[in-house]
């Protein structure tokens, strides 16, 4: 009988969890001291709906995923100067194998103490970040003068075309960089940029993608190339008031590269580049060029799954169109090759990738 | 006997809430690791390089019997024919053919350590549907 009880209340918090709600709650746990300082305001996505295994050099398994959300959770709790919003994108699960359970989770954190954590639902027709935003602009600093603004995105490439299958629990919907730059509209509403936005995940240092996101940060660090998914280190990020003095941004970002840039060196054996686009100065090369990564895009968008399988990326400078005078202006590569491959020998990259159509 | 049972629907509980996303690709990965392990745990050059080849061996087979069983797609057969090719390159470097320098002995570890990290971040499984992981998976388990 008492069994009964327990699994009758089990279940009914479980049905109740699967409810069709709202999924941005009340702020129950609204901040209440909202006159403490906030310098920085730092927003992580980190997508998880995905293979996000990996292996170290010792044979131990990691999940990327996992690992980054712990590591964002200690930069919160170091930061007494900061907000910070993490927002976690699970693979859907199921409670009894009928009942869905929420997919996203939120974290809110407050000078260094969590204020807000809530579990929200993914499953909307468009891979977009409304819900995301939602929480962001509820729960926001009232004032944002003088805050730098911080944004994270931890995942596998963000795709530039087709984009069917991000979302490995919803293979239907479609997640491109042209989504990611409609959900950034919806965290600078008041038309204040980024100071720093960081994309860590394989190639998104092109044209296309740094052009798209452009609008909405001063400085983007991205991997042209692959990125290995122990991904860029996020603890130069610990302890702002200290590392960015006199919110020099961009020196921050510079030295924010280089430690990424020396652990992976030390690590991993595959292709290592980490670029920082001053995205101001690279605005001549961007015109120049963008037209024709748009019309190589277009030719990829044309064709079939089949043929898209033997599609590779490359640096651009391997493609005449696009090398030009004002290519390395506003980019800063730290790169190293591969220590085994064809591309070896390849010993310096623009920072600049693009398609090998 | 009661709160047995009772652990017991707890813990099916959790089991059931596992997510559903085993794709294939996380044996694939466990695949290429455990090679790794073993290439590590010998100090013998040679040895070194019969597990590299004996495996590189064992997964073009199992890509080959996938291949030939007439239960995949078409952009499925194009994208293990580009894994298949990744593959074999790594082998050739090993080998030190078709223009690679051959791996010297002493970096034996380290190319182990490459071949884990560049076959999981390979584009091709990308593009290798489920099911046809899952039957790179199956064959894999019952031959290798």
């Amino acid at each position: 009988m008492i069994f009964v009880g327990f699994g009758c209340m089990v279940l009914i918090i479980f049905l109740m969890s699967c409810s069709a709600s709202i999924p941005v709650q009340q702020k129950s746990l609204r901040v209440e001291n909202d006159t403490l300082a906030v310098r920085y305001s730092i927003l992580f996505i980190i997508h998880g709906d995905g293979n996000y295994l990996y292996h170290d050099t010792s044979g131990n398994e990691h999940i990327a995923d996992e690992e980054v959300l712990a590591s964002a959770k200690i930069v919160a709790e170091k930061n007494p100067s900061a907000e910070v919003f993490i927002f976690h994108q699970k693979p859907r699960s199921h409670f009894l194998f009928f009942f869905p359970l929420r997919d996203g989770e939120f974290y809110y954190y407050r000078n260094g103490q969590l204020v807000a954590n809530e579990l929200y639902w993914r499953d909307q027709e468009l891979a977009n970040l409304d819900t995301e935003a939602e929480f962001y602009n509820s729960f926001r600093a009232e004032s944002q003068s003088g805050i730098v603004r911080m944004f994270l995105y931890f995942g596998h490439e963000i795709p530039e075309f087709g984009g069917a299958g991000y979302d490995v629990s919803y293979p239907d919907r479609a997640f491109t960089v042209r989504d990611l730059a409609k959900g950034l509209k919806g965290f600078t509403k008041d038309s204040i940029k980024f100071d720093l936005m960081v994309l860590s995940t394989c190639y998104g240092g092109t044209p296309y993608t740094i052009g798209t996101l452009g609008p909405y940060a001063r400085t983007i660090i991205a991997s042209p190339d692959n990125l290995h998914l122990s991904y860029f280190d996020i603890n130069p990020l610990e302890n702002l008031d200290l590392s960015i003095q006199d919110v020099d941004v961009s020196a921050f970002a510079e030295r924010f590269a280089r430690q990424s840039f020396d652990r992976l060196k030390g690590e991993i054996q595959t292709t290592i580049s980490v670029a920082v686009y001053d995205v101001d100065s690279l605005q001549e090369y961007l015109k120049s060029v963008y037209t024709t990564y748009e019309n190589t895009l277009d030719t990829l968008n044309e064709k079939t799954q089949a043929s898209l399988a033997t599609v590779k990326h490359c640096d651009c400078a391997d493609i005449p169109a696009y090398v030009i005078p004002n290519m390395n202006n506003g980019v800063n590569v730290f790169y190293r090759p591969a220590l085994f491959g064809r591309s070896k020998n390849k010993l310096k990259h623009s920072g600049w990738e693009c398609w090998k159509d | 006997m009661k709160s047995l049972i009772a652990f017991g629907a707890v813990l099916l509980m959790f089991v059931m809430t596992i997510p559903v996303n085993a794709d294939g690709k996380d044996e694939l990965k466990q695949f290429y690791s455990k090679t790794a392990d073993k290439v590590k745990a010998t100090e013998n050059a040679d040895e070194k390089r019969e597990i590299l080849n004996e495996s590189f061996n064992n997964m073009s087979n199992v890509l080959d019997k996938v291949l030939s069983s007439g239960l995949i797609s078409e952009s499925d057969r194009v994208g293990i024919e580009q894994y298949k090719a990744t593959l074999q390159e790594k082998q050739n470097e090993l080998e030190g053919i078709n223009g690679y320098e051959r791996v010297q002995d002493s970096q034996l570890n380290s190319f182990a350590n490459y071949v884990v990290q560049d076959m999981e971040q390979a584009d091709s499984t990308i593009t290798i549907s489920v099911i046809a992981l899952l039957l790179i998976i199956i064959i894999v388990i019952l031959l290798v």
